[in-house]
């Protein structure tokens, strides 16, 4: 009876991982397909029969990638100066990495202060309104940033902010999604910390900085490692505000491509690999913190 | 919650002084860029609004037109359909795997996080247009596989067909959307109290009880969390859409988020996309109070 | 320790602004003052660009869809370099755009209040679209009485709407055709269906041929493309074509494609076994599959295909009319030329025009832009092919140049019906049914144009 009861339970054990092992394979198919894609030549990208290795290595697809538009590589402009720096040109794709990276730089840092800001004086100021914003915060946590696409891009180009990175960034940072983490990390800050500094005569800032902020690190961490993945995904606000090649991010890039040559799949898979691999190093690099950064974001959330 | 005695008038003050002034950061971007455009976007609603033309105020002209327009009412089935199977689907998926690899040893476990987890960091556009090259019609791989195998005898044209269009999407959004929830039902598992499992086990509990009955609630808010993200980002999913099918065929994958872009850049009807974009907000709204009620009493 | 926080505070406070400009161009920063929602209606006459520095130089912007090599940066980056030797005070900035995301981009970048200066498209956007929608200045200055007499007279009536007034400066066209894998043909022995000489095939002929096409083994002959609107001059002309139906009344004010002939048209194309609606590819998806031996004949063709893509062909191209009863076919026309949006500043809108009389009229100039486009010109300029075979193997065509009907009202709203219905009838919608919803919809446009 025990031994029937250990078999079966080692039994499921075995063929859950084998299929497991089958689930994770297709999960990582496509970026096998992808980094694999970009070097296969286009006959063989054409060709009804996969190669699943491909027989010959090429870089065309790269070549071709880089070849298509030129951007310098930064424009740097001090307003009401009318100074600009321009940098070398490049090929568009390495500008549109360095776009990509500006943006979720600065959103992450951006949603960070604000949003450890907020969710302090949320969880632990008593004052009027705050009910009110909490719920105002809790409903627009979820809505899709296509809800209001319209009188964002209007607003975006009264504010003279279309076709920036700005555009982008902004309503990522409006985004309170952060301001709700910070809430439920500040919660656990004990009063009687704050109360001894109040007593110690500290000002609301030097509290803030010197006894909060320590206190809620984590979780500013877990913020960070989701805010900067969020916006490197994003694609939707780029799609709208962005529309010059040297202000294109990485996702609109490749979508753009695609556009422009649908089948050339040699050069999708360039440009793709080209997103892919920065964010995919980054992650295997800083992987436990980002596992770390999840899960405490949960545990909170 | 602390409970204080009532704060005297002056107190309350410097309170809210303080707590508005730490709060002013994000309530200029959060005002700014999400209440004032929301608050546009109901107002504009009730106006006959395009490009480069006056708005024509037309009351409740647009939300009478939603309701009998089939295609914005398909799209709100579809929005339905995609939340309604991604969620629990991550969700069991996502528990499924993770109870089997949470115990394994730790590196083949991480190992199986970091793959569950690649698609998600790979990022929506880079996927999908993988996932458009796979599931070609001519050329794709789901079609030289399923001919091969003899499962299909000819090929399917996966996007092109209302019958599977739809399915397709979904099954890429799952691909993007199991990698956190594996991550995180990992890590809750790891936090179950070992000693109650193993109290159940002395008294003759099945694995199946020992998990219902001790696991499962105490990896309840987790599951929560997981429910609350996973059907923001099935609401949110809109480069596949716009990437893969442009909402056809047929209008058989549009979602409201699709159907808003298109009827704002194909058909340049702003006034009723804004008003779409009302009737989800509200959708979403109700939602997410539910939800958080749910997580509230638990 | 309170003052170095704020002190850092403060500091990427000041970081942030002074980086706010990164990822803009210098023109979006100049011209952005005065055209916010609406760029046109007031246009600022006392020209007062920013800066005071248009003395110098003024920045104007290009947006050209792929119209031949007008999509290659390779070849319009010599064509501007031409301009800006001429002109050194007028620099202009390209960007390329594709015809299935072009028209969002446009549209998203007019509501955000940079709509670009100059964009290189034919009448159907130009005229019957952004035109309409009163976006567009009007073009009279360029259209002098010597351009008026040069420039042939149907490109005339297409490039101004239906008060006169131009929103279209030409510069090229061509014929759209369809195409046959000839060696496909061949092989499957179908070429005797056709008539190469005059390249013309009745619609019964037609049939025949992709039957057997289709029983050489060749499953996929041909596609309804659906899933936009790109590349669908080859599906209407297709469809008009088989058995005469039209697309528009003569007068271009109704749509007229529920007609019997073209709801009959539809029918066979949807009954025929080797031709499929396709919703899963656009017309440049459908050149790239013909082009690889996918796919035994395109639809979506024209003489800039083969050369642009003569790289990826190995096989013999035969450009064909589209098939009709009658022998007589009416193929689209493709008209091409420059319209310059309304961004209310004088300066950009005078070196916008400045550019478009050296692309399109200057002597030398004129012919290497129409060569890139690798069309033909609008008015005669010579012999400009004489010595290229392919471009005289294609004006075969150009005296079956039919009706140029795209200015027809709602345009765009009916283009995207059109491809809808195409999708509606590849899923199994009763044509007739779906026809007629697409004539519902299409004539409400042109009647909310009007």
């Amino acid at each position: 009876m025990k031994t029937s009861k250990f078999n079966r339970s080692t039994c499921y054990k075995i063929v859950s991982v084998i299929v497991i092992v089958i689930f994770a394979i297709a999960f990582f198919f496509p970026l096998y397909w992808i980094i694999t894609g970009s070097f296969k030549t286009r006959a063989a990208i054409n060709s009804t029969t996969p190669q699943w290795w491909p027989h010959e290595w090429v870089l065309d697809n790269y070549d071709k990638l880089f070849s298509k538009q030129q951007a310098p590589l930064w424009q740097f402009h001090i307003p009401f100066t009318g100074i600009e720096f321009t940098g070398p040109i490049v090929p568009g794709a390495i500008r549109w990495l360095i776009n990509t990276v500006f943006m979720s730089v600065m959103s992450m840092i951006l949603t960070c202060i604000t949003a450890a800001m907020a969710g302090y004086a949320l969880a632990k100021k008593r004052f009027v309104g705050r009910k009110l914003v909490f719920t105002l915060i809790v409903c627009a946590m979820a809505l899709p940033k296509q809800v209001i696409l319209i009188p964002l891009l209007r607003e975006m180009s009264a504010l003279n902010l279309y076709n920036t990175m700005w555009a982008v960034i902004l309503p990522i940072v409006g985004w309170p999604f952060g301001v709700f983490l910070m809430k439920q990390f500040s919660e656990g800050i004990p009063g009687e910390m704050m109360e001894a500094a109040k007593i110690d005569g500290a000002s609301e800032w030097k509290t803030f900085c010197t006894i909060v902020l320590p206190m809620v690190k984590p979780g500013i961490g877990a913020l960070a490692i989701f805010t900067f993945i969020n916006s490197w995904n994003e694609y939707f606000m780029q799609l709208i505000m962005l529309s010059s090649t040297e202000n294109l991010t990485i996702s609109l890039g490749i979508a753009k491509l695609q556009a422009e040559n649908a089948t050339d799949f040699g050069l999708i898979m360039a440009g793709a690999s080209l997103a892919a691999i920065p964010i995919i190093v980054i992650f295997l690099i800083f992987q436990k913190y980002f596992t770390k950064g999840i899960t405490m974001g949960a545990v909170k959330g | 919650m602390e409970k204080k005695n009532p704060m005297s008038k002056a107190l309350v003050r410097r309170e809210t002084l303080a707590g508005y002034s730490f709060m002013l950061p994000s309530l200029v971007f959060f005002v700014g860029f999400v209440i004032y455009p929301m608050i546009m976007c109901i107002y504009t609603g009730f106006f006959d609004s395009t490009m480069n033309r006056e708005d024509i105020f037309i009351g409740i002209s647009n939300y009478k037109e939603l309701f009998q327009d089939s295609i914005f009412l398909g799209a709100l089935k579809n929005t339905v359909i995609i939340v309604v199977v991604s969620v629990p689907v991550t969700c069991i998926f996502s528990l499924w795997v993770s109870s089997v690899i949470y115990n394994l040893t730790g590196p083949i476990c991480s190992a199986f996080r970091v793959i569950f987890y690649l698609p998600v960091v790979t990022g929506s556009v880079a996927v999908t247009v993988v996932w458009r090259w796979m599931f070609n019609n001519y050329y794709g791989i789901f079609n030289y596989i399923g001919n091969k195998t003899g499962v299909l005898d000819r090929n399917i044209n996966w996007l092109g067909d209302e019958k599977y269009a739809l399915a397709c999407i979904i099954i890429i959004l799952l691909t993007t959307s199991v990698g956190q929830p594996i991550v995180l039902y990992v890590s809750a598992l790891n936090n179950v109290d070992q000693s109650l499992v193993e109290a159940a086990e002395v008294d003759g509990a099945t694995k199946f009880q020992c998990f219902w009955k001790i696991k499962w609630p105490q990896i309840m808010p987790t599951t929560l969390y997981i429910l609350v993200i996973t059907t923001i980002n099935s609401f949110q999913c809109f480069a596949l859409i716009q990437l893969l099918t442009s909402g056809g065929p047929n209008h058989s994958t549009d979602t409201i988020m699709y159907y808003i872009y298109y009827n704002a850049f194909k058909l340049y009807r702003y006034g009723y996309g804004n008003a779409m974009g009302v009737i989800l907000a509200i959708i979403i709204a109700v939602l997410s109070a539910l939800q958080f009620k749910m997580a509230k009493s638990e | 320790m309170k003052y170095r926080k704020i002190a850092a505070l403060t500091l990427s406070l000041i970081m942030a602004v002074s980086v706010a400009a990164c990822g803009s161009s210098s023109d979006t920063q100049k011209n952005a003052d005065d055209n916010a929602a609406t760029p046109s209606t007031e246009s600022n006459n006392d020209a007062e660009p920013a800066g005071g520095d248009s003395a110098e130089s003024t920045d104007i912007t290009l947006w050209t869809y792929p119209i031949g090599n007008w999509g290659d940066s390779a070849t319009v980056d010599g064509l501007i370099s031409n301009f800006e030797t001429a002109h050194p005070d007028i620099n202009v900035t390209v960007e390329y755009l594709d015809y299935t995301n072009g028209d969002d981009q446009i549209n998203t970048a007019i509501e955000g209040g940079q709509a670009p200066d100059i964009v290189l498209e034919g009448p159907e956007r130009l005229v019957a679209n952004w035109g309409a929608k009163g976006l567009m200045v009007d073009l009279a200055d360029l259209w002098t009485d010597d351009a008026k007499e040069a420039i042939y007279d149907s490109v005339e009536n297409a490039c101004q709407d239906a008060n006169g007034v131009f929103y279209e400066y030409p510069l090229c066209m061509t014929a759209h055709t369809m195409a046959i894998n000839r060696d496909m043909f061949e092989a499957a022995d179908a070429l005797q269906y056709l008539d190469e000489e005059t390249r013309t095939w009745t619609t019964e002929n037609f049939q025949k041929a992709v039957k057997a096409v289709y029983d050489s083994g060749q499953t996929d002959v041909g596609a309804v493309y659906c899933s936009g609107q790109g590349g669908d001059q080859g599906t209407r002309a297709l469809v008009n074509n088989l058995y005469g139906g039209t697309f528009t009344n003569a007068e271009h004010t109704e749509y007229t494609a529920g007609s019997d002939e073209n709801i009959k048209a539809l029918e066979l194309l949807n009954s025929m076994e080797g031709i499929k609606f396709d919703s899963s590819i656009a017309g440049g998806d459908e050149i790239n599959l013909f082009c690889n031996g996918t796919l035994g004949m395109a639809f979506c063709w024209n003489v800039a295909q083969e050369k642009g893509n003569a790289d990826a062909i190995n096989f013999d191209v035969l450009p064909m009319a589209f098939p009709t009863e009658s022998g007589d076919p009416q193929l689209c026309g493709g008209i091409w030329g420059f319209g310059i949006f309304d961004n209310g500043d004088e300066a950009k809108i005078s070196a916008a025009k400045t550019f478009i009389d050296f692309m399109a009229n200057d002597e030398t100039q004129a012919v290497e832009s129409v060569k890139a486009s690798s069309y033909w010109p609008v008015k005669d300029l010579g012999n400009i092919y004489s010595d290229d075979e392919l471009m005289t193997e294609y004006s075969v065509f150009v005296p079956y140049m039919g009706d140029y009907y795209q200015v027809v009202g709602g345009w765009a709203e009916a283009r995207t019906a059109w491809w809808n219905m195409l999708q509606q009838i590849g899923s199994g919608t009763d044509v007739k049914t779906a026809v007629d919803e697409f004539v519902t919809t299409a004539n409400a446009a042109a009647a909310a144009a009007q």
